[in-house]
């Protein structure tokens, strides 16, 4: 899994590549954990090279969601491929998270 | 298609094991989706057994067995553990546990998967997937 970070304004879009899974989501946490000691607060996933979570890397996401909650920051995920979106609509997380299809709309008022 | 094999209580050796039973379902033309569905429920197995059952024992092994033809695939996972009710798996999507890091690997298996069965006190579970047709 490979993770690119980029700032747009005040977003930081990470952009991830490759599957998310138990093995690489220790990973995938330390570069959250970089994300918190640079006090950033709007993060935006990008989904569009990932072709496969587990439940490890869902929960990766969730503490990420709830951490960024604490500070008063926002998560949001987008460009999804249909076969990780039913990943979250099965486990309803799709409820949890705000996904948007592009990354256009997903920047659109952050 | 047959694969049958023992594997150790590694979290370690699960991609190269999915990598080859993705690449036999491929040979057998399965669909993307129904080749990610299996994947990722083979997957959330192994883990279960070797972290949940045999809680990382080196003593300790993974039974898995795969059979495939043109309409279906069927895989078995066993550990050696103490086993689980399985009857007692909380609903990850209820609203009071939406937020909860875990619990969320069975119930993906039971709504990924077209039947599940679970043996021997929990130590085994049974998949099997009926492959879409192609239109």
């Amino acid at each position: 899994m490979n993770i690119r970070q980029e700032k747009q304004n005040n977003v930081l879009i990470c952009a991830v590549e490759g599957e998310i899974n138990i093995n690489n989501s220790p990973d995938l946490r330390k570069a959250f954990d970089g994300m918190f000691k640079q006090d950033e607060k709007k993060v935006l996933v990008d989904f569009a090279k990932v072709d496969y979570i587990d439940s490890s890397g869902l929960a990766t996401l969730i503490e990420m969601l709830q951490r960024l909650k604490k500070i008063g920051g926002t998560l949001r995920f987008c460009n999804m491929d249909q076969k990780v979106l039913n990943v979250f609509e099965v486990t309803k997380l799709h409820k949890l998270f705000e996904i948007f299809e592009t990354q256009e709309a997903a920047l659109k008022g952050f | 298609m047959m694969i049958s094999e023992k594997l150790p209580s590694q979290i370690e050796i699960i991609p190269a094991f999915i990598l080859k039973v993705k690449e036999e379902l491929k040979s057998l033309s399965v669909q993307r989706e129904d080749v990610h569905d299996i994947a990722l429920c083979l997957h959330e197995a192994l883990v279960n057994a070797i972290k949940h059952g045999n809680r990382f024992s080196p003593d300790l092994e993974v039974e898995v067995r795969l059979e495939a033809d043109a309409d279906r695939l069927t895989v078995t996972v066993k550990d050696q553990g103490q086993g689980f009710d399985y009857t007692r798996v909380p609903d990850p999507t209820k609203p009071d546990n939406l937020e909860k890091t875990s619990g969320r690997g069975v119930f993906l298996v039971k709504r990924l998967m077209d039947r599940v069965d679970f043996s021997d006190e929990g130590r085994g579970i049974t998949m099997t997937k009926f492959f879409k047709k192609r239109r």
